[in-house]
């Protein structure tokens, strides 16, 4: 039980991050984004690509940290990645998004990122390979924490929750204490409103999809580092993203990360009372309960 | 925002297909038979397994055909898709009228093709590669009229040698996880079924789902039986993550892989030294002299060698098909032509090859009213009262380069296992 509940947090945390980057496009830009849990690809392949790039320049930096299987060659390569992925998402908008956002509706946006979901997934699966692949052959073994009841948990996976917390927090403080944050929150609420006071709106969308493809990323990699890295990935993970960012209200930066846990440790807990079988359902039952209870999430507000 | 979602997931379950047919001929001189076949020809495993049907109706033609007439195969894709196997085989059998259909390969397909088309429509069916034990338990029910044939081993085979394993290597107590799928699902009821038998206490039993992004959950539920091996009915894919997570969270390094299991990206991703007590079991190939003459035989007519699956298995199908239809004469129906298989399996009855001089000479003997046993691909076929075949059994291991062969259990082993459980 409390084994689960501790699974249940540690995987959240990689969700938490997607959700985050996904419902500020979904509140910002106003339309469901399906490609969004396929920059998580993009940010473990980047990783992936970077970190031996990163270990050639010093053999050093192939150790792993501690007792962490993470090496400090890719963990330096995570800001890389992040940064890589940001900029694929604002290209993404750019040769995609933006032009359909001129003419289309919502739905056709909705179908784009379909689209694009697609073509990405495939082109990653074209240049890497359909099989899994991972950062290290090498085997985490988790450390025991307790033996009654027995509780076990990987050094990578408490400091891959660490490293999350991190980030959330660095983002909070960015939206709560900046000025850049204000205009960003000010875009979401209102974006005519927001431009007549002088935000530039470009700036404050391409922020967004910056700041969504950077946590993305990192969610990929710390996804990659505590299961594999196989192009499928994104797909595995875009219904638990969804549910998590839905079940805590679109829009709400908070939200999604009360979300993102929520559904992590339902989805560990789920295995005490239903069949292994059923736990995919798990999401969706979430997904059914929030709107049925709370139509607009844990801390959505009602829109127009 | 609830309307896009919806949308959305409507267009995630959207698939496109297509279909394809393509036909095989062989010449006509007199009279011409036709018979069916419900292959997966669309994937890349499939072509050969159809190929090598096809090079057996050969033979047969060259030898003068089977029941007076020359044999046409008519050959139809199933995309190894239920609905679209079931389409062609009721083609097969309304428009071209045959009384035999080989096929189809998954038992997914297998199934609702004997179900709703060859058993109504009173036609054999012999498959080369359906291996789930569902047709058994229908044939015991008398369902399938005794009209299904295999000439693949069922899955019962891998978990009885499986259970063997576990009673060899003194391993008191499994988990077992497997893939929730039609397949692991038989695999896992089996096993479980074959552990206890062999007095193998089972401490738990874990579905995996295709596509979840983490295993750990299930993982941990296996491990909280504290079990002294694992058994693995799983493929590559989550068969690596599952694996390196039990390893990660302590598991044993005791295991017992199924044949999906005999891959080279899993024991590379899982890591060599973590492997030292994983076994793994198989059917394997009969270690005798016909089976090798088949080898020879497919090197030389295709280039290749035949190592894809159920190639042997679809030989000896389309070979035991057709000295049925001999054996049962011009103008034979289904149930005559399934009712004859005896007359060329009899293990009392003169031998013949795998070719066109066997064929040949199985036609006088038939002719003669005598009964022949037919040494095939897959060795001297033996249908049971079920329609299905045995087949000997390897124990193997990852090796440095290669798989490495514990153990063979020649058929007549195999055998004494399976009477055992």
């Amino acid at each position: 039980m409390i084994q689960h509940l501790i699974d249940g947090v540690l995987v959240g945390a990689i969700i938490s991050l997607g959700a985050i980057g996904l419902t500020m496009v979904m509140h910002i830009l106003r339309f469901a984004n399906f490609s969004h849990a396929e920059l998580l690809s993009v940010g473990a392949y980047a990783a992936f690509v970077l970190g031996p790039l990163i270990a050639g320049l010093s053999g050093a930096l192939e150790a792993g940290i501690g007792p962490l299987s993470l090496s400090w060659a890719v963990a330096l390569a995570v800001p890389l990645a992040m940064a890589i992925t940001g900029a694929t998402a604002v290209l993404l908008d750019r040769i995609v998004f933006q032009r359909v956002r001129a003419k289309g509706g919502e739905l056709s946006m909705v179908f784009a990122s379909f689209g694009v979901a697609l073509v990405m997934r495939n082109v990653i699966g074209l240049i890497f390979g359909l099989s899994p692949h991972l950062y290290s052959r090498d085997i985490a073994f988790a450390q025991i924490i307790s033996y009654d009841p027995l509780i076990m948990v990987k050094p990578d996976q408490v400091a891959v929750l660490v490293l999350a917390l991190i980030l959330m927090l660095a983002l909070h403080l960015l939206l709560s204490r900046t000025t850049f944050g204000y205009s960003l929150r000010a875009v979401a609420e209102n974006p005519d409103l927001a431009q007549v006071t002088g935000v530039d709106l470009k700036a404050a969308i391409r922020a967004v999809w910056l700041i969504g493809g950077a946590l993305a990323a990192a969610a990929g990699v710390f996804y990659g580092l505590t299961n594999q890295i196989i192009p499928v990935m994104g797909r595995d993970l875009v219904l638990p993203i969804f549910a998590a960012t839905i079940a805590g209200g679109i829009g709400s930066v908070y939200g999604a990360v009360l979300g993102g846990f929520l559904v992590g440790i339902a989805g560990n807990l789920a295995l005490l009372v239903l069949p292994p079988g059923y736990t995919p359902s798990l999401p969706f039952v979430i997904i059914i309960a929030v709107l049925l209870l709370r139509p607009h999430g844990l801390f959505g507000e009602a829109r127009a | 925002m609830k309307k896009l979602l919806l949308g959305g997931a409507a267009l995630m379950a959207l698939s496109v297909g297509f279909t394809g047919v393509t036909t095989g001929s062989a010449q006509a001189q007199q009279c011409t038979t036709k018979i069916g076949a419900v292959l997966p020809t669309s994937v890349d495993w499939g072509r050969p397994i159809a190929e090598v049907a096809q090079f057996a109706v050969d033979q047969v033609n060259a030898a003068g055909g089977a029941g007076g007439c020359q044999i046409e195969m008519v050959l139809r894709d199933t995309q190894v898709d239920p609905k679209v196997g079931v389409d062609a085989a009721r083609a097969l059998v309304d428009l071209d009228g045959v009384e035999v259909l080989l096929g189809a390969v998954s038992s997914g397909v297998s199934m609702p093709i004997l179900t709703s088309v060859t058993v109504p429509s009173e036609t054999m069916m012999m498959s080369c590669c359906s291996s789930s034990t569902a047709f058994t338990n229908l044939a015991e029910q008398g369902e399938t009229k005794g009209l299904f044939f295999r000439t693949f081993a069922t899955t019962g085979v891998q978990a009885a040698v499986g259970a063997k394993v576990a009673a060899d290597q003194g391993w008191g107590k499994v988990a077992i996880l497997y893939k929730n799928d039609d397949w692991g699902q038989d695999m896992a009821r089996i096993i479980a079924a074959d552990f206890a038998e062999a007095g193998v206490e089972v401490t738990g039993s874990v579905a995996l789902n295709d596509a979840q992004p983490s295993y750990r959950a299930e993982v941990a539920q296996a491990l909280s039986g504290q079990p002294d091996a694992i058994y693995l009915a799983l493929y590559p894919a989550e068969g690596t993550m599952a694996v390196r997570e039990w390893i990660g969270l302590g598991g044993t390094q005791n295991m017992i892989m199924a044949n999906s299991l005999k891959s080279d990206e899993f024991k590379e991703n899982v890591g060599l030294q973590y492997l030292a007590h994983a076994y793994g079991t198989d059917t394997a190939s009969p270690r005798a002299e016909s089976a090798d003459a088949f080898v020879e035989a497919y090197r030389a007519r295709f280039e290749a060698e035949p190592t894809g699956p159920g190639l042997a298995n679809s030989y000896d199908a389309a070979m035991l098909a057709l000295l049925a239809m001999e054996a049962a004469g011009e103008g034979a129906t289904g149930p005559q032509i399934a009712a004859a298989i005896p007359r060329v399996t009899d293990p009392e009855g003169t031998p013949i090859t795998a070719d066109t001089a066997g064929f040949a000479q199985a036609k006088e003997v038939l002719a003669g009213g005598g009964t022949v046993m037919y040494q095939g691909a897959t060795g001297n076929v033996r249908f049971d009262a079920n329609g299905d075949v045995s087949a000997p059994a390897v124990i193997w291991k990852f090796g440095e380069s290669t798989i490495e062969e514990v153990q063979y259990l020649p058929l007549e082993e195999v055998n004494a296992i399976m009477s055992d459980g």
